[in-house]
């Protein structure tokens, strides 16, 4: 009985998130491997025959990507002045780089509307400096996706990055000086290998977070921009089409899954790699 | 031990605090509808039919498709307020009773275009109408014609309703009508006719809301407008006015029905032939403007009244007919050529 005790506390918790998570999970999943002519696959050959779906499928994965490289040096840097400030500057920076998180993701998105718009700041200072004489298009494009992404996932790499870094001993540091080598020389071999599992965790939320976010694709890309959430939510919510809706999510959760493990991979072979070392 | 007295004294209180959760037992009618205009339903239309048939109603507010879903697969709805677009969906999948027209004493005031607008299903109760808005300020040359949208004067200018809303397919028909043929019959050069719009468009809209801030924030100044969202246009920009088309705007219209599954089917007919009558149109006409011209002919209204309304005979005349039946046959073409021309 005793042994049975812990099991029977998290019992709730697991009933709950088999009923909440585990069981709508698996109806969508089902629902996908059901054609209408019958066959296991029937749904995701019509996917992947219409050319529209492979591309917004690209686009999906490549705006991910170009989202948490961008989030990777940007929350790189920021982490790296994080775990080197002194104590109270610190304590400042970080809750100034995780204040975005308080705000909604709709608010957030629409910043951006401000910023890159044809009257935005962007706009208006280069037409003051005279650096162009007609508004940039840089609103509804890839590019205003990418940052308004970036924008959103970037204090999540921080928050997985600085906790890297601060464990990183400062005798590593000192002793890779002494054998001489510059303090580029330290970053490279040093401080940026260390760093990979907190990188790996960040793109890892970022990238899994970038392909599944629907505001900022809908706010800043438009139908120009369609991604697989904007894509999905139309077959779902407006055409009515539960089949292929259920498809495109049965997709978005393989690809995670997918990268996750992927990911994971790589951090052990990393991880490994260095024991040999 | 309580004395006699006191226990009488007890069971009385006691009785007299249950008595009014029976002698309130009423009959629910659940209303589905956008709820962003329960202000005006409250009190001109809920409130004194509660009061006429001491019955409560309920509302379920949201967004077109996802009422319609549920009303058809949890059920629970009695009456359902959608567009004509989603109503006709709805009518495919077999979700709505018919209406027996013989309990609707108000049918007979309605315009005729407004009694079945979808067979023998549900009545419209709004008129509205599609169209063009523009800022004023920022051409010499007025818009007077839908093929107004090609000029090469109106690079990067406009706002066009995505392929989704109401308004896309229609677009289309219209593109088809500049290149002088017609979308059904030939939709390759109707969308061919849209690739040439390609250049002048900044951005494709989902919502009403969605318009109203790429108008309001100079990244537009032509949209394509349905009426409703056109005072909040106005609102954000002063400037945008409706442009007057030689072809006509579109009709838009609102319907009611009473789903399958509704279990208050002649309450059901009740509310609806209350709310067409001639003074729930003349309130809704008058607290909703825009968006809520009359489909009642018998309601008169002041000129101030009706400005930015669809009122009257010759308006309601003037518009062109959407063809709803016929968009949805051919809506998952469209969307395909619709993806092809503007989603790579």
């Amino acid at each position: 009985m005793a042994a049975l005790g812990p099991w029977l506390l998290v019992l709730p918790a697991t009933m709950l998130l088999f009923l909440l998570l585990v069981l709508p999970v698996a109806g969508t999943l089902k629902e996908s491997f059901d054609g209408a002519s019958g066959g296991l696959l029937d749904n995701y050959q019509a996917f992947f025959a219409d050319e529209f779906n492979r591309v917004v499928l690209i686009r999906s994965f490549k705006i991910a990507f170009m989202s948490t490289f961008v989030s990777l040096v940007a929350g790189f840097l920021g982490a790296y002045m994080i775990a080197n400030a002194s104590p109270n500057l610190k304590r400042v920076l970080l809750i100034l780089s995780v204040f975005p998180l308080l705000t909604s993701v709709v608010v957030r998105s629409f910043s951006f509307m401000a910023i890159l718009g044809r009257n935005g700041v962007v706009n208006t200072l280069f037409l003051k400096i005279g650096l162009i004489d007609q508004p940039l298009e840089l609103l509804f494009t890839q590019g205003a996706v990418v940052a308004g992404l970036a924008y959103l996932f970037t204090p999540l790499m921080i928050l997985s990055l600085v906790g890297v870094l601060e464990n990183i001993d400062d005798d590593l540091y000192a002793a890779a000086g002494s054998l001489g080598a510059s303090p580029v020389g330290v970053f490279f071999q040093v401080t940026l290998p260390l760093a990979v599992p907190g990188m790996i965790v960040g793109s890892i939320l970022v990238f899994t977070g970038s392909l599944a976010t629907f505001v900022t694709p809908v706010l800043l890309g438009g139908e120009q921009q369609m991604t697989l959430s904007t894509l999905l939510y139309r077959k779902a919510m407006i055409s009515f089409d539960w089949a292929a809706a259920n498809t495109i999510a049965a997709i978005m959760m393989a690809i995670t899954i997918t990268c996750v493990i992927a990911m994971g991979a790589l951090a052990n072979r990393i991880a490994a790699g260095r024991k040999m070392r | 031990m309580l004395s006699f007295s006191s226990s009488i004294r007890a069971t009385t209180v006691a009785i007299a605090l249950t008595l009014p959760a029976f002698a309130h037992a009423q009959d629910t009618l659940v209303v589905s509808n956008w709820g962003y205009s329960n202000n005006f339903y409250q009190p001109f239309v809920f409130e004194p039919f509660e009061k006429a048939h001491n019955v409560k109603i309920v509302t379920e507010s949201g967004g077109a498709p996802e009422r319609l879903n549920k009303a058809r697969i949890r059920g629970g709805v009695d009456v359902i307020l959608l567009t004509d677009k989603f109503s006709q969906i709805g009518i495919n999948q077999g979700a709505f009773e018919t209406i027996d027209s013989s309990k609707l004493t108000h049918l007979d005031e309605l315009y005729e275009v407004a009694k079945h607008p979808q067979g023998e299903y549900g009545p419209a109760y709004t008129f509205g109408r599609y169209g063009i808005v523009y800022d004023k300020t920022r051409t010499d040359t007025p818009i007077t014609s839908w093929c107004d949208l090609w000029r090469d004067d109106f690079k990067d200018s406009v706002a066009m309703p995505a392929f989704n809303t109401t308004g896309g397919p229609l677009t289309v028909m219209m593109a088809a009508k500049c290149a002088g043929t017609d979308a059904f019959k030939d939709p390759e050069a109707a969308f061919a006719k849209m690739a040439e719009l390609k250049p002048n468009i900044v951005k494709t809209f989902s919502s009403g809301s969605e318009l109203t801030n790429l108008l309001s924030t100079g990244e537009a100044f032509i949209g394509l407008a349905q009426d409703y969202a056109f005072p909040a246009i106005k609102a954000a920009n002063p400037n945008i006015g409706w442009a007057e088309l030689d072809e006509g705007d579109f009709a838009m219209m609102n319907t009611y029905n009473i789903p399958k599954n509704s279990k208050n089917k002649e309450l059901a007919l009740k509310f609806i032939d209350f709310s067409i009558s001639a003074q729930v149109q003349k309130d809704g006409a008058v607290e909703l403007g825009a968006g809520s011209g009359p489909i009642n002919k018998t309601v008169e209204l002041t000129d101030e009244q009706a400005s930015g309304l669809v009122y009257g005979q010759d308006q309601v005349e003037k518009m062109q007919t959407t063809p709803i039946k016929q968009l949805l046959e051919v809506n998952d073409a469209w969307e395909k050529l619709w993806n092809k021309t503007f989603g790579f």
